[in-house]
């Protein structure tokens, strides 16, 4: 449809069509999707039918629903979309890359439209150009000569470069104006078509002002609403206008003779019986679309649909949608019951197994049975990595176009499950690795052709499950990282390099703070944020990050996560009579200070030397202020640990051991604590925090 | 109550179509595409057929032509609803044996007008 009116969601007849929106929504939403995935996948030169018809079909289908429902913005682009792309089906014309572009961009633009519909807010969506483009690709044109001609031309001539094919449906519109203040505001409407000679005509449905001081016009135009509305608001502000359709069917005709022109010119979409034709009733009846006398009740509640549902269901309807906080309560509760059942092993441990043989037996099934239920409710949360992996074959075919590169973009492991939560946590750190790869890592396709390489650069994305954790690989075969321009640049900021830098720790340097290899800033990867965030943000997700490469053959960024942040495995330590909790994962070692071995430098800091490497000491009982209510026990243990800023040695008093804790979060039921990431409940009901050891190692810097 | 078939791809279509029905008095079942329907219609008989043109696996008017094929439906009525309201489909709607066809847009009073001037 071209030419449903803009002035908002039609009235309708006795129905609130709103109530239908969200599924609208979400509906053109999966459309958008799935004809994006299939442009994506599109090879033009062996299109098949069955894949155009299926982009066809996307476009078609927002078309309808949003011309139904009103939005017709919406249903105007799909409308030049759906043109194209029928011409593509039938083969009218062949589909080129071009093409694809400008359905990628229209896609985004319908996305902006139906986000701002759904009430997201924002400006109008400018689709003039977009639609001019559409129109141009639909009459054969290239869509960059039809938008430079257009710039060229003025608004006036917009229309002209493209060939009378493209040219939309001629329609006849009802335009009212006012109340006007002064009469001949009317006057400059005339003028206007008066001046642009491509806009139609416009002659007067009444005869003169009236005493509401609403004027009638009747148009025949080709503009769009939009286009129209623009040109008016030059002279009568927009409030003051309103377009309606105007005479019979529904705009994709061309109504070569204007329809007479009733005061109450309704919606002419109209019915017809065929002849004679099967199904008939005794008299058959053609087309006498008048409205109803009365309109046909209609309840405003669906109440005699629930019988109907079981037969509307859609048949891929095995999934069930629930609430993430749903989930995250049952997560909970399943976390407070582990911790129950932790409490009751350990004091069963007292009992004598003889006396209580069924008790223990039944403590033991609980056991099993809580675990498998964490499990289970672990793994609604896990979604698979496709959720993130699907975003970036669009947002490489751009960058690469925009760059010039030929990319083609691998992934693996697409069905790997990751916690939802760190699903979402991890696509921004991802995007950027992708992007960075894109970017710096794979070279021209010309200056790879003098290299030896094919032209197109590979980008590979893969997941796999390594043990407790996932491994989220980033690979390209561009030029690598390149070891000496490191080390110069790392000098360059005035960071301590020397030659003696193992590949690894070299290639480490770009994770420090404002360090970027391009030579200069691009509006890609660069804008500031660098590596350093992304290995951050993955530090706060518990994950590491590593970096191989070889110079001119590629580079490899691999992530690795914990499945879950829910539960992670812990040290429990003792610091007097207090106990703490260190992440596993960055525990390194931990070993009997001996005497002497700890050195105070400089005052207040000091060192222990573990394999002739002299590493700071953090004594708990200070940083954490334990109260010690036996002087004479000194901590003499001491537990390294790792974080992305370097190491330190924590001295603790004792090591109690290692258990799956349920991760609690301090900040959402205290308030945030300097130097804890958490807390969490012992087997014996007793709250142990989880040490940040991020800002161990920081606190040990300064 | 007389029971409406309403096909169409598109959820929010099929909602709207079945809500308006409903309200009018009419015992909707829907189903999501061509192949759906026929299937359907071969376990119950329905007054009317009100269908989609284009979707996938079946088709409106391969689902026309199959129903008219069918000694059960060969005399329902059919209403094929489009938004290519060209001369072309509606021939090719007349030729598998369309009772009508109504434009998409519609409105929904329209529908129940159309819809009532072929089943009461």
């Amino acid at each position: 449809m071209s030419d449903t009116s803009s002035v908002g969601p039609r009235p309708n007849s006795g129905i609130d069509l709103s109530q239908f929106y969200q599924v609208f929504f979400e509906e053109a939403r999966e459309n958008l999707d799935r004809m994006e995935r299939l442009l994506i996948g599109l090879d033009v030169d062996r299109a098949d039918n069955e894949e155009l018809n299926a982009i066809f079909r996307c476009a078609h289908s927002i078309k309808g629903g949003a011309a139904t429902f009103g939005f017709a913005d919406t249903a105007e682009l799909t409308h030049q979309m759906e043109t194209l792309l029928d011409k593509l089906r039938r083969r009218e014309r062949a589909p080129t890359a071009a093409m694809v572009d400008v359905l990628l961009r229209s896609g985004d633009a319908l996305r902006a439209q139906l986000a701002r519909h759904q009430g997201a807010g924002g400006e109008a969506v400018d689709t003039a150009e977009l639609l001019r483009d559409v129109r141009a690709l639909v009459a054969g044109a290239s869509p960059l000569a039809a938008t430079q001609c257009a710039s060229a031309a003025g608004p006036a001539e917009r229309e002209e470069p493209v060939p009378a094919a493209a040219v939309p449906a001629l329609r006849v519109l009802e335009l009212r104006v006012g109340p006007l203040n002064r009469v001949s505001d009317a006057d400059d409407l005339h003028a206007l078509f008066k001046e642009i000679p491509d806009l139609g005509t416009l002659e007067p449905l009444d005869g003169g002002p009236a005493a509401d001081g609403i004027r009638r016009f009747r148009i025949t135009t080709t503009a769009s609403d939009s286009d129209l509305l623009d040109l008016f608001t030059f002279h009568v502000a927009r409030e003051q206008l309103v377009l309606l359709p105007l005479g019979p069917g529904d705009g994709v005709h061309t109504a070569v003779s204007p329809a007479p022109a009733p005061a109450d010119a309704g919606y002419g979409y109209g019915y017809g019986l065929f002849d004679k034709a099967p199904g008939s009733p005794q008299i058959a009846m053609s087309m006498p679309a008048r409205p109803l006398p009365q309109p046909a009740p209609v309840s405003a509640k669906p109440a005699a649909r629930g019988a109907d549902r079981s037969a509307a269901a859609a048949p891929e309807t095995s999934t069930l949608r629930v609430a993430v906080e749903k989930v995250d309560q049952l997560i909970n509760l399943v976390g407070e019951l582990v911790i129950t059942q932790a409490m009751l092993a350990q004091e069963s441990l007292r009992l004598d197994p003889a006396l209580h043989r069924q008790l223990t037996a039944g403590l033991a099934d609980l056991e099993r049975n809580t675990r498998d239920l964490q499990e289970s409710v672990m793994s609604i949360r896990m979604i698979p990595m496709s959720i993130v992996f699907s975003r970036f074959p669009r947002m490489l075919r751009d960058l690469a176009a925009k760059l010039g590169k030929q990319v083609d973009f691998v992934t693996q492991g697409e069905a790997t499950e990751l916690d939802k939560g760190m699903v979402e946590r991890i696509t921004d750190p991802l995007t950027h690795l992708v992007r960075n790869s894109c970017d710096h890592g794979i070279e021209l396709p010309a200056e790879r052709l003098a290299l030896g390489k094919p032209e197109q650069g590979t980008i590979t994305l893969s997941a796999s499950h390594r043990g407790g954790s996932i491994v989220i690989e980033v690979r390209d075969d561009g030029r690598g990282l390149s070891r000496d321009k490191l080390l110069k640049k790392a000098r360059e900021k005035g960071i301590d390099a020397p030659d003696t830098l193992s590949d690894s720790e070299v290639w480490a340097l770009i994770f420090a703070p404002g360090f970027s290899t391009a030579d200069e800033v691009t509006d890609v990867s660069g804008r500031g944020v660098g590596m350093d965030v992304v290995k951050r943000n993955i530090g706060s997700l518990g994950g590491t990050v590593e970096i191989d490469s070889a110079e001119g053959r590629g580079m490899r960024v691999s992530v690795r996560l914990p499945l879950t942040l829910a539960i992670m495995d812990g040290m429990s330590i003792g610091v007097g009579d207090e106990v703490y909790i260190v992440p596993l994962s960055s525990v390194i070692e931990s070993f009997q200070v001996q005497p002497g071995t700890i050195k105070s430098i400089g005052g207040s800091g000091r060192v222990v030397e573990v394999r002739n490497e002299f590493m700071p000491v953090l004594e708990l009982e200070h940083v954490l202020a334990v109260p010690r209510s036996n002087r004479e026990s000194a901590a003499a243990i001491v537990v390294v640990v790792e974080a992305e800023e370097g190491r330190v040695a924590l001295l603790v008093d004792e090591l109690l051991g290692q258990q799956q804790v349920v991760v609690k979060n301090l900040e959402a039921n205290y308030r945030k604590v300097e130097g804890v990431s958490g807390a969490t409940i012992l087997g014996d009901g007793r709250v142990a925090l989880i040490l940040d050891v991020g800002s161990m190692v920081r606190r040990s810097r300064h | 109550m007389q029971s409406i078939l309403a096909v169409d791809d598109s959820a929010s279509m099929r909602q709207m179509v079945s809500f308006t029905l409903t309200g009018a008095g009419y015992n909707v079942v829907e189903a999501v595409d061509g192949q759906d329907a026929w299937e359907k219609s071969d376990r119950c008989d329905f007054d009317l057929v009100l269908t989609d043109q284009n979707m996938p696996r079946m088709d409106g008017i391969g689902l026309t032509k199959r129903l008219r094929a069918t000694p059960r439906s060969c005399k329902t009525p059919i209403l094929i609803l489009t938004t290519e309201s060209s001369e072309q489909m509606k021939l090719a709607g007349r030729g598998a044996g369309a009772t009508g066809w109504l434009v998409k847009p519609f409105e929904p009073t329209r529908l129940i007008e159309a819809i009532r001037k072929l089943i009461g």
